[in-house]
């Protein structure tokens, strides 16, 4: 027996079957070039931009993250039903182009056909199962959007679009294969067996009659081909645009170190705008970012400002650039979005590290800030502007006499690089680390650790300026840039060998901003430098049990992901790390990223005591972090949410010099 | 309209103070710089009257050693339009007399409607230059304001007084006006206008003449003052303070049953 | 050795601190008259020639009538010093007629030590003795500075004065300062915040400070001035000078101004992480700590005893 079956059967194989069918086509690849044309002409009302270096590195993410769904699986449950959806829906798209090439080429001109036998039994068993999974996983997604509803996502009339032409297509598609099978295979079981799914179908419709069911067949092979024609149409136009904008997106993703912004070029006198607050101030990649957006909201559901009662939802910006340049291009951007909502993201990443469709939250929001500070010189409050302007009389946002940053270190036997720079390594200690009471405890833990281990350790003391990270997270590129260049030329000036750092928001910006100004010296986080100091046994520490739960910061976890080498210093130390439920990647920022260190925090819940709540919740005694700004937000937070007497915030440097 | 303000750098008081060699004033090593604090109140009112009136000219003057330049950028930066450094090394050797003088001998032929200055600077604080300039250049000051109008040539301002209250000044230019903390809310200079700033006129003259005004005090001793009081220093733990605190304000106060 | 003094009147009363002009002159040992545009029916206690000016006549503060009022005096009276308050009036009196005699003016004066005037400089963080040349002194006395045990008492001898000079800076009036609520002059216990308490949140736990101390709480200029406490609780020379018998600093530096407005308290209390913070001078105690940590663990404690 023949395992095949006759394409185009009952429909027609001639001229007027394809003529019109090609017609059609035709014209739903023009409709949807020009959708595409006409959404690529908004994308180009924004800057230039190029993203098409390390040809090899984009290809390969989109690769996985197209075919392997790699980032779609990151959150289960949806994102299973999605990544199975697509196999198969593409599956049955690989199997309906196979078709086409049969039928309208290879046999048409070649008589050449290859769905037959082995070829042809597993054609059509894998496919009429990836039309099961497509309805099915379709289905889920319905129940999901529209029964559960989970709080916060948008349903919009795109949806049910959407989810009626998905499905109509499907159902039509098996109906039409019940249809046939109905008539030409009910007497070849062994044939009809390899569309398991057809049969059933079949045997429901048996009851028309063949002339019924050829009828039908027919209709519903016209209806079928409109709805797929109508689906490429519609593509530009609705959601379903995804399917090559959010794959497109995984291509043109920022490649670049994590979480290093872009520079501006200060010099160029010709530049009269910063930032930005105009629709053609922003790049195309912000205005095509929305088109990659499909509302997914797991950003959202990461965001700890939007998780507080903030009016900040990463992807409401996001759709609200996309609005703005599609349907009021000459809009305020700073408007339609809200100070408030600029000015609450901490540039903790979550959202960013997140999303599915590489879209890129973080620049547009620093894009917003520059604009508000350089343009007009607004701040969130009257104490940015206070601490701005102590970084630029000072050196540091704190406002304290620059002559004493080193003083902190009198008693412990260092010297500073103007006394003896021939050091093993530089401690670039930050401003808090410097003035701050609770956090020089930090630094005087991590000299001695160094000292035992036999390190040479030196600082630059009072010429140690603010490394400029949280005033340019806030907006105020021009005085980064001054910071930068003070400190990259103090530093250079010593000929410095290798720097390490206590604080990831010094580490970052000296790791990855100062890059474009030419600087490329070693530096390393304090977790890591201790952790090989260990491992090299240079340093010993005793382990001595202790209770404790670990606070990924933002700044070590997401941006550069190092989560193992302080678990390891904790179980060096003895530590019983009883897990948050958000952590690693998942971690949930402690406030004070994005500048917002030296704002007040006067908008809903106060993130750090949230988070603070979290590590209360696993019982442990410590609360363990690894940067300067998480361990006064939760000093401060302890006492917040009243838990000071049964959680200790500690940094692992502290934990460490107990145990030497 | 022709307005001057008159600004002086001084160290941020944030700074830990030494005594100079001379021992006649603090040595400047070591000490981190910026406008005067009421000065900053000042040249924000000359930028928000020159937005209202439009036409204006805004000269900033700054009397000091080279790198006084930099604290007359950052007003150059917020919206005066040119800027006058009298060249001295020896400006914080000179009384307020002669600082007065100076700025007189500059102003008295430019015909300036209104002079602003902060009513003291936060280093010497002796509270005289700003009236002194009034006398010398024999028009009208009112000083202390903490509110500022101007309506057709009309000038109303607020002096703030002890306890609180105001009393209510009308003017007319010419005049000075000595600005008090709170007058305003000192603008952060934009990015544009701090690259303009670059290029304003920024003219370095030698000290005028001074009218034949010569020091007339001197200081005889420059120190850290001695501690008054029992001043018992507690450090320590918290709740060590705390409890040694509560003792002492049962001992030494009536406060505490 | 003579001094003149110039004491001040405005709406419509004598401003009682001419006590300290006359507790100076003490202290200096010098015969005094005093210079005053006020009124004769409420003329200040003291012996000796009180040079009046009708303020009827002449109205509110005219800078250029007070000043040739006074410079006639001077002509007449040729003191060897002339003494005013270091307040709004002093300060924009004063230095008028130190350009008109050509004469040294020693502002905010604290101290007198062997002879010479000292004054605070840099925010009070430091002193200077000034020693002047010319053989007219112009001091202006901080307020507060120099007082006596007991009210002034005497009857001058008082020399009407006239001017026919007028001036085009006009006072057209007052606004009397928002004083509803507590007056801290009343409190026997207060404690301030100062700009150490870094956010507007913490001036919960200096009141709650003040509360369990039985007490009031007021703060310094920079606080008042940011909004976050009402300016009828503001301490200094521009709020309220008080006196109570327990003053706590939390967080404030010692401004002169604010030094000014509470160094005569009884007991003072300074809390603040900087050793060297001018309030120190005129603490009994001076507490070295965040007040943001040190103030809830005192509250506790005062509130178990």
């Amino acid at each position: 027996m023949e395992f095949t079956r006759e394409i185009y059967w009952n429909v027609g194989h001639g001229f007027t079957t394809l003529a019109p069918m090609y017609g059609l086509l035709l014209v739903a690849v023009a409709i949807f070039v020009l959708g595409c044309l006409k959404r690529i002409k908004v994308y180009r009302l924004g800057q230039p931009l190029e993203r098409t270096d390390q040809l090899g590195k984009r290809i390969k993410n989109l690769l996985d993250n197209v075919c392997l769904q790699t980032k779609v699986f990151r959150v289960p449950g949806a994102g299973t039903a999605h990544a199975l959806f697509f196999w198969s829906f593409f599956i049955l798209f690989i199997g309906t182009t196979l078709i086409v090439a049969q039928a309208d080429f290879t046999d048409l001109l070649f008589g050449v056909k290859f769905l037959k036998g082995t070829f042809y039994k597993l054609f059509s068993v894998i496919l009429d199962l990836a039309g099961l999974l497509s309805i099915a996983m379709l289905s889920g997604l319905l129940v999901r959007r529209y029964l559960i509803r989970p709080e916060g996502l948008l349903t919009k009339c795109d949806d049910a679009l959407m989810h009626g032409l998905l499905f109509a297509i499907l159902i039509t598609g098996f109906l039409i294969e019940g249809a046939r099978i109905a008539v030409t295979e009910m007497d070849k079981p062994l044939l009809a067996a390899w569309s398991p799914v057809g049969l059933v179908v079949a045997n429901i419709l048996s009851g028309l009659g063949e002339a019924g069911l050829r009828t039908l067949h027919t209709g519903l092979w016209w209806f079928h081909l409109l709805l797929a024609l109508v689906f490429i149409a519609v593509i530009p136009f609705t959601k379903f645009r995804h399917i090559l904008t959010t794959s497109a997106n995984s291509f043109l993703a920022d490649l670049g170190p994590t979480g290093k912004l872009t520079t501006v070029n200060l010099e160029d006198e010709t530049t009269e705008r910063f930032g930005a607050s105009e629709l053609t101030d922003l790049r195309w990649k912000d205005i095509f970012d929305a088109d990659a957006c499909t509302l997914c909201k797991r950003c959202q559901d990461r965001c700890p400002a939007f998780a507080t009662g903030k009016p900040l939802s990463p992807m409401l910006l996001v759709n609200q650039i996309g609005e703005t340049a599609f349907n009021n291009p000459k809009a305020n951007l700073i408007d339609t979005i809200g100070r408030e909502a600029i000015w609450a993201c901490t540039t903790c990443r979550a959202c960013q590290d997140i999303c599915p469709a590489s879209i890129e939250h973080v620049d547009k929001i620093i894009n917003l800030r520059r604009n508000l500070v350089l343009m007009e010189g607004e701040f969130p409050g009257e104490e940015v502007m206070t601490a701005m302007e102590q970084a630029e009389v000072n050196g540091n946002p704190l406002g304290m006499g620059y002559a004493s940053r080193g003083d902190w270190a009198e008693t412990l036997g260092i010297k500073s690089l103007a006394e003896d720079s021939d050091v093993d390594v530089l401690y670039f200690v930050g401003c808090y680390a410097s003035f701050d009471k609770r956090n020089i405890a930090v630094a005087k833990s991590f000299i001695t650790l160094c000292q035992a281990a036999g390190v040479k350790v030196g600082i630059l003391g009072k010429e140690e300026k603010c490394c400029g990270e949280p005033m340019r997270k806030m907006g105020n590129e021009y005085l980064y840039q001054t910071l930068a260049m003070e400190t990259i030329e103090t530093i250079k000036g010593y000929g410095v060998k290798k720097i390490v750092t206590t604080c990831p928001h010094c580490f970052n910006t000296l790791a990855k901003d100062y890059q474009d100004f030419d600087f490329a010296i070693e530096v390393e986080p304090h977790p890591v430098f201790l952790d090989r100091l260990i491992s090299d046994g240079k340093l010993q520490i005793k382990t001595d049990t202790f209770s404790c739960t670990y606070h990924d910061s933002c700044y070590l976890g997401r941006h550069n992901d190092l989560y193992d080498a302080p678990r390891n210093l904790i179980r060096a130390a003895g530590g019983q790390l009883t897990e948050m439920a958000k952590t690693r990647d998942q971690a949930f920022c402690c406030s004070a990223g994005g500048g917002r260190i030296m704002a007040e925090e006067s908008i809903g819940e106060r993130i750090n005591i949230k988070r603070v709540q979290m590590a209360a919740a696993t019982g442990a005694g410590q609360l363990l972090s690894n940067c300067p700004f998480c361990l006064t937000m939760f000093e401060d937070g302890v006492k917040g949410a009243d838990v000071e007497a049964q959680l200790r915030p500690k940094d692992i440097a502290e934990i460490l010099a107990e145990r030497l | 309209m022709n307005i001057l303000i008159c600004i002086k750098q001084v160290p941020d008081m944030e700074s830990k103070f030494k005594i100079n060699a001379e021992k006649n004033w603090y040595d400047r090593t070591d000490l981190a710089w910026r406008m005067n604090e009421y000065d900053e109140y000042a040249v924000e009112q000359a930028v928000r009257l020159k937005e209202q009136v439009g036409a204006a000219d805004l000269t900033v003057l700054c009397i000091g050693p080279d790198q006084v330049k930099e604290t007359m950028k950052k007003a150059l930066a917020m919206g005066c339009d040119r800027g006058v450094h009298i060249a001295d090394n020896d400006a914080h050797k000179r009384e307020p007399l002669e600082i007065a003088s100076m700025i007189a001998g500059f102003a008295k032929d430019k015909n300036f409607d209104i002079v602003f200055t902060g009513m003291q600077s936060q280093d010497r604080g002796s509270a005289q230059v700003g009236v002194m300039i009034a006398e010398l250049l024999a028009i009208p000051a009112v000083t202390t304001i903490v509110d500022f109008a101007f309506d057709n040539g009309a000038i109303h301002v607020k002096r703030e007084l002890e306890g609180g209250g105001r009393a209510l000044v009308k003017a007319t230019t010419p005049v000075v006006l000595t600005c008090q903390l709170g007058l305003n809310t000192p603008r952060y200079p934009t990015l544009p206008n701090i690259m303009k700033a670059k290029k304003k006129e920024l003219l370095t003259l030698a000290v005028p003449d001074m009218g034949g005004i010569g020091a007339c005090q001197e200081t005889a001793a420059f120190y850290f003052p001695e501690r008054k009081g029992s001043g018992l220093v507690l450090e320590g733990e918290l709740p060590d303070m705390a409890e040694k605190l509560i003792h002492l304000l049962k001992e030494k106060t009536g406060v505490l049953a | 050795m003579k001094t003149l003094l110039v004491a001040e009147f405005r709406e419509g009363k004598l401003r009682v601190k001419y006590s300290q002009l006359i507790a100076f002159a003490k202290e200096l040992q010098t015969t005094t008259s005093m210079f005053l545009v006020g009124s004769p029916s409420e003329l200040p206690q003291f012996n000796g020639t009180l040079y009046l000016a009708d303020v009827a006549k002449y109205g509110e503060y005219n800078p250029t009538v007070h000043k040739q009022l006074l410079l006639d005096v001077i002509a007449k009276e040729q003191p060897d010093r002339i003494v005013f308050h270091h307040s709004s009036y002093g300060w924009d009196l004063a230095p008028r007629i130190a350009v008109a005699l050509k004469a040294a003016q020693i502002s905010e004066v604290v101290a007198i030590e062997d002879g010479v005037p000292v004054v605070p400089v840099c925010n009070a963080k430091l002193r200077r003795k000034i020693k002047s040349k010319t053989a007219q002194t112009i001091l202006t006395l901080q307020a507060g500075a120099f007082g006596m045990e007991e009210d002034p008492i005497g009857t001058p001898t008082v020399v009407p004065i006239d001017t026919d000079v007028t001036g085009k800076v006009d006072c057209s009036g007052y606004e009397a300062a928002k004083l509803e609520g507590v007056d801290l002059t009343k409190s026997e216990i207060i404690v301030s915040a100062g700009r150490g308490v870094g956010k507007p949140e913490n001036i919960a736990m200096v009141q709650a400070l003040a509360k369990a101390l039985g007490g009031e709480y007021g703060a310094s200029r920079p606080v008042v001035d940011a909004g976050w406490v009402d300016h009828n609780r503001q301490v200094g020379t521009t709020g309220r000078t008080v006196t109570p018998k327990l003053y706590v600093a939390c967080g404030i530096s010692g401004a002169i101004q604010h030094l000014a407005g509470m160094k005569k308290s009884e007991f003072i209390v300074a809390i603040n992480t900087d050793k060297d913070a001018p309030i120190g001078e005129v603490a009994d105690v001076f507490v070295v700590a965040d007040l943001k940590q040190f103030l809830p663990v005192l509250t506790e404690k005062l509130l178990a005893r």
